[in-house]
């Protein structure tokens, strides 16, 4: 049982949760002050590390075959990018 | 299949599931892109509106579904490697927790929607209400069809001795509710955090 | 063997797409989709100076919607394949597989009654039109019903070289998906969940045509499988 629990899946998941936990606090004013427009682009960032996180270690992508890894990672960096982008043409 | 690859996992690639289902995975993520970039796209035509409307929401509730999806599908991962390392019994266990933070998640929704409601604050109160119902709702969908597809999985892995179609089914159900969990990780950010 | 029969039917859905993409786009002109959030008089004028246009446009998108119906039937024979003798699925996806055609005859004979005196009270026009397109765009339930029906089938196909491949299984579960958001057209008038929108008009749109285009070489290949293993166990026997 211990073995079981202590593996890769299960610190991905306390990265998973110390993540959550860094991003509700940039949501909350910590490190940028009033720049809510970076605190915002940082939570996107992170929020979009740990779509990757879950991509590889949970969805197991790490190990799939090349094309698919290609893909899933593609599609988290551009949709970080185009949330950041349409989020900041409002600005 | 199974057995070698557990006895070399790095030395060759490994598709979980069968690869229809990462089809189907693909597919509604793209749909989902399209839906997380029309948000963020109306909410820069009328950023004063959605933040102040984003104040209503009780970002507590949110933060509280966050633990449980990802606690849900640590579950599930850690139930697909029970399972390859011949411990089945666990894997029902670790299946059912991963059913029962599912099902915490749509309590808390529903505890949510009905505060909204009282609030009246409805679908048709303005844009970011408008997209904060159709998000979560068709995010919810997926966890109840999540949840069913979970619940099939535990009564497949009871089996005495897995085929390897039913570890094909074991992964690809694990694999769908990841990606609900994924989803619901980027619903987060752009509903409650995003300011 | 009545291959070349199930060939022609399969064909059916290619030309369905192409007349009633035709009668659509360039003959009525209803392409993008005529805003919900047009006025009484805008839209009266709509009708009144494109009556004509919108009638033969109309005639001919229905026309075409028999052509759904042999494709349902050329489907269903594949299935039966798969399902044997207590084939629910398969009835399944015939019995909702024809009401599509039905949802559609009500849709267009909307518009053309709206074109048929299009000097009516502005207000009844626009009630007509709207009752149109909701009819057409909102009842997605008989179109998920096939889908999930053909989706499950498919899946449930145990033999060595399935009739269907697998993918094909969840290509409809995914087409299924794109349709939900149709039923919230209910609720706007503009933005991407208005008839004309994104959600409900343009993704449905094209997986909903892209299906016909899929489904066709999907159903023809099994079709041609199919009399090759009827010609092969003719030889051999």
């Amino acid at each position: 049982m211990r073995t079981l629990l202590l593996n890769r899946i299960s610190i991905v998941w306390v990265l998973l949760i110390l993540a959550t936990a860094l991003s509700w606090q940039f949501g909350h004013g910590l490190g940028f002050g009033d720049a809510y427009q970076y605190a915002t682009s940082a939570i996107l960032v992170i929020t979009f590390v740990k779509v990757r996180f879950v991509f590889l270690d949970f969805m197991e992508v790490r190990r799939a075959p090349l094309p698919l890894r290609v893909a899933f990672e593609a599609w988290a960096v551009v949709a970080c990018g185009v949330l950041i982008f349409l989020y900041w043409s409002g600005l | 299949m199974s057995s070698t690859t557990k006895l070399s996992p790095a030395a060759e690639s490994h598709l979980p599931g069968e690869a229809g289902v990462w089809m189907f995975i693909i597919g509604d993520m793209l749909m989902f892109s399209l839906l997380f970039s029309v948000f963020v796209y109306y909410r820069a035509d009328d950023v004063a509106l959605f933040a102040s409307s984003q104040q209503a929401l009780n970002q507590t509730y949110g933060l509280f579904n966050t633990i449980l999806m990802l606690t849900s599908s640590w579950f599930v991962a850690l139930a697909i490697h029970a399972q390859r390392h011949q411990l089945a019994h666990l894997t029902t266990r670790f299946l059912i927790g991963a059913v029962l933070c599912g099902l915490g998640f749509i309590v808390v929704k529903v505890f949510e929607y009905g505060e909204k409601f009282a609030a009246d604050l409805t679908i048709v109160t303005n844009d970011f209400f408008m997209y904060y119902y159709l998000l979560t709702g068709i995010h919810l969908l997926h966890v109840v069809i999540g949840i069913i597809v979970l619940l099939y999985l535990c009564t497949v892995s009871r089996g005495p001795e897995l085929s390897q179609g039913d570890v094909n089914m074991l992964e690809s159900g694990a694999s769908f509710w990841h990606m609900v969990d994924m989803l619901w990780i980027v619903l987060f950010a752009l509903l409650y955090l995003m300011r | 063997m009545n291959t070349r029969a199930q060939l022609v039917c399969a064909w059916c859905a290619i030309a369905f797409a192409v007349i009633f993409t035709i009668g659509l786009w360039p003959l009525a002109g209803m392409m993008p989709p005529i805003a919900p959030s047009l006025t009484e008089a805008e839209l009266a004028d709509f009708y009144a100076s494109n009556t004509l246009s919108i009638r033969f446009g109309v005639l001919v998108m229905m026309s075409s919607i028999g052509l759904m119906l042999p494709l349902v039937a050329v489907i269903a024979v594949q299935m039966k394949r798969i399902e044997g003798e207590h084939s629910v699925l398969t009835y399944g996806q015939i019995s909702s597989g024809s009401l599509n055609a039905l949802i559609f005859v009500v849709a267009t004979t909307c518009w053309t009654v709206a074109a048929f005196r299009p000097d009516r009270d502005p207000q009844l026009v626009m009630l007509l039109n709207d009752f149109g397109w909701i009819v057409f765009l909102m009842t997605f339930t008989t179109f998920i019903t096939q889908n999930f029906c053909i989706g499950f089938c498919v899946l449930s196909d145990k033999r060595e070289e399935p009739i269907f491949p697998r993918w094909f299984g969840f290509y409809n579960f995914w087409v299924a998906v794109s349709f939900i958001p149709g039923g919230l057209l209910t609720f706007f008038k503009t933005g991407p969940f208005a008839w004309n929108g994104l959600f409900v008009w343009w993704i449905p749109f094209l997986m909903f045509f892209g299906w016909y285009i899929v489904t066709f070489v999907m159903v023809r290949k099994a079709v041609i499988r199919q009399s090759e293993e009827s010609d092969g166990l003719a030889a051999t026997a």
